[in-house]
């Protein structure tokens, strides 16, 4: 079995037992490669007919070709998407530069998936983050969804926390499961290609620049590069020493830094 | 390997985030610290110490880890702002202008300070250490040995070097600090987790106290900080609660340390440097104070309704509060809004301190002990950038610089504060001190140990 054949299957084997164990599950799509990736795994899983809702998480300040992507996929792969919106807070004019960058974060990212999860009554998310990608996501605990006889033991499963999304872990007593924990960066881009998977084309090079991670406008900065091409992109990675979400990490990390003080009581 | 030549000299550093000497003392008198005890009677005194001012981590564990003045390596808290800006920006490892002590005995940092000046020459060959731990030390640089950064760390890979220490604190679920958001949504959970993490800690720092080599280690525990912050009430309080867990956090502490300590005498053959210090210390909450709130009812301040954090200070601002009380003036030369003029500095240095000294609790006691201005604390080429003015409070006050409060006092979920005083040392017996030390004036003696 090639690479990654084995990464698929471990991850389809995943998403099944979750589905099976929990029912009251859904995917968090925030449109990008990663959870573009999972998506997809998703639809193999189930040949196709994804029998779970697919939550995407709509701060309002996401870039256009990703509401272009987001509603082609979901019509072309007939899913069942709910949108999530914190309403009120975006009424009241909630974006970056309203209270800080954490605020607009927690309430349209955090609180929004909250109160998709509190309508739907949710018992577990799927989530397509990976081991390798940001050192927050390895900052608490490594998430090991299975032993070593590949026997997935989900009740001693460490719940995985997730920057900005960490606090709901007790308060909502829901389970995240990370299906792709174990594709790099890299495996992702090979699995796109070789998969032919569609993806918002904010990935490839337009005038020496490209993004290398999507989130929201005001918080993302595209990397230079040429990478015009999915095989460009995953040369640019073998070969790159710079980290994958270094046009957001600075960002990341402020926001992070800052969370920690206050948790504290500073700021 | 290098042969082992008398000339070895091995030396053991432990820090203990936020723990007061007065607490200590206590502990080891009530034998809550037996250990502890034992090792006092064997050559070593217990030393009150002042934390850096502000007492809190980042500015007290650089003081130490430099051997030099805030004025002079350039950290005076958690936040800044960036210069000619409003925006909040976080000072971390790289702003740090003097070389840590591991630096100079490692021979490896191109900075340098008053204390490199003296002892650079001294130390004779490049020594190898293991940081563990230690605040402010984010993101890991090269350096001679091995560094683990402590808080505030975000990235795991980015707060080691070299990268191959990272398979084995992965192999552990290395934590790089608890998780304090927890502490608001269940205190039990939390104080489970804190022990967790201890653990981990602990763990850790005895694998890389056996596994690696090294000429010095310094490892700090940063639990302890959190315990006293969340659950300092539980000290004393035998009816409190968390009074057992806070108890066996402290037993459990004496019990590490002593681990420690004799693996390292069979290790240097007894002829090691053996130091353990806290970098503030603690004290129980009342209120806290919120320091632009106050400026702002007294008119020196001047918030606009949106923005962020200090974005929204508008232009009639004389002052503001960074945390937890360093104020600054809002210089016409320093900042883009900036209303003060270099002749009315000193007047209104007066009346803030006027103001700031009138401050009283509800029991009509003063709430601010003591305002420094800058000149009188701090010394060095990074001077300039310092607070202007900084307060310390009385015990039971803590002072914050919070945009967004309505009142002066408040309460939260914490309840203990920093204290500068009540910081603790323990250190070899032939090291006196004709006046009470201060964090910084640590340092050099474990430079002498290596250039003797």
């Amino acid at each position: 079995m090639d690479h990654l054949t084995r990464l698929e299957n471990k991850s389809i084997y995943i998403i099944r037992e979750a589905y099976y164990q929990f029912k009251d599950i859904a995917m968090l799509w925030s449109v990008g490669k990663d959870s573009t990736t999972l998506l997809w795994l998703c639809r193999k899983a189930f040949f196709g007919h994804i029998p779970f809702p697919i939550i995407h998480i709509d701060t309002s300040y996401k870039f256009p070709e990703m509401y272009r992507f987001r509603d082609e996929r979901a019509k072309e792969w007939n899913l069942h998407l709910l949108i999530g919106r914190n309403e009120e807070k975006l009424l009241g004019g909630m974006g970056p530069d309203q209270g800080s960058k954490l605020d607009c974060c927690n309430e349209l990212k955090t609180n929004a998936l909250k109160m998709v999860i509190k309508k739907y009554n949710l018992k577990a998310i799927l989530l397509g983050i990976r081991r390798d990608e940001h050192g927050i996501r390895a900052k608490e605990r490594y998430f090991s969804p299975r032993d070593s006889q590949f026997k997935w033991d989900y009740e001693n499963q460490p719940a995985e926390l997730w920057d900005q999304y960490q606090s709901m872990v007790e308060e909502e007593e829901h389970f995240r499961i990370h299906p792709i924990l174990h594709f790099t960066e890299l495996d992702v881009w090979s699995y796109v290609k070789r998969e032919g998977l569609p993806i918002v084309p904010l990935y490839f090079s337009k005038e020496g620049k490209r993004f290398r991670s999507i989130g929201c406008v005001p918080c993302c900065s595209p990397i230079d590069s040429n990478a015009q091409t999915i095989d460009e992109i995953v040369e640019e990675i073998r070969t790159s020493k710079t980290s994958e979400r270094a046009g957001r990490a600075q960002d990341k990390e402020n926001i992070y830094t800052m969370q920690k003080l206050r948790a504290l009581g500073y700021m | 390997m290098k042969s082992v030549s008398k000339k070895m000299k091995k030396a053991l550093i432990i820090g203990i985030d936020g723990v007061p000497y007065s607490l200590l003392n206590a502990y080891i008198k009530k034998d809550v610290m037996p250990n502890l005890k034992k090792i006092l009677s064997q050559g070593f005194r217990l030393h009150q110490m002042n934390a850096s001012i502000p007492d809190i981590s980042s500015v007290s564990w650089t003081s130490f880890n430099t051997g030099v003045n805030p004025g002079e390596h350039g950290i005076y808290g958690f936040t800044d702002l960036k210069p000619d800006s409003y925006s909040l920006c976080f000072p971390n490892l790289g702003d740090v202008k003097a070389p840590p002590f591991w630096d100079i005995l490692g021979k490896k940092n191109p900075k340098t300070s008053t204390l490199s000046h003296t002892y650079h020459p001294r130390i004779t060959h490049p020594h190898r250490s293991i940081i563990f731990n230690v605040p402010h030390t984010y993101p890991a640089s090269p350096m001679n040995g091995i560094l683990i950064s402590g808080f505030v760390a975000i990235d795991l890979k980015k707060a080691i070097f070299p990268e191959s220490v990272y398979p084995y604190l992965r192999s552990i679920n290395y934590l790089i600090d608890v998780e304090a958001e927890k502490a608001k949504e269940d205190k039990g959970t939390f104080m489970q987790s804190l022990f967790e993490c201890f653990d981990i800690r602990k763990k850790a720092i005895s694998h890389f106290f056996a596994d690696e080599s090294w000429d010095l280690i310094f490892a700090c525990i940063t639990e302890s900080d959190r315990l006293h912050h969340f659950f300092f009430d539980a000290s004393v309080d035998e009816e409190n609660p968390y009074y057992e867990s806070f108890l066996r956090f402290y037993v459990e502490l004496d019990k590490f340390v002593k681990d420690l300590y004799d693996q390292f005498i069979q290790r240097c053959a007894g002829k090691g440097f053996f130091m353990v210090l806290s970098d503030h210390g603690f004290a129980p909450v009342k209120k806290e104070v919120y320091l632009n709130r106050f400026l702002e009812e007294k008119g020196f301040l001047v918030l606009k309704k949106d923005g962020n954090f200090y974005e929204r200070i508008e232009e009639g601002t004389k002052a503001f509060d960074m945390d937890p009380g360093r104020i600054y003036l809002h210089d016409r030369d320093r900042y883009p809004r900036g209303a003060v003029r270099k002749e009315e500095r000193l007047n209104l240095l007066k009346e803030i301190k006027e103001a700031l000294t009138s401050l009283k609790g509800e029991d009509g006691k003063k709430i601010i002990e003591r305002i420094y201005e800058k000149e009188e604390i701090y010394h060095g080429p990074y001077s300039g950038v310092a607070p202007d003015l900084v307060c310390l409070p009385n015990d039971g006050y803590d002072l914050k610089g919070s945009l967004e409060k309505r009142e002066i006092f408040g309460q939260n979920v914490f309840t203990g504060m920093h204290t500068w005083y009540d910081a603790f040392c323990l250190l070899p017996e032939e090291i006196t001190f004709s006046n009470k030390p201060s964090i910084q004036n640590l340092t050099e003696f474990i430079l002498q140990y290596y250039s003797e």
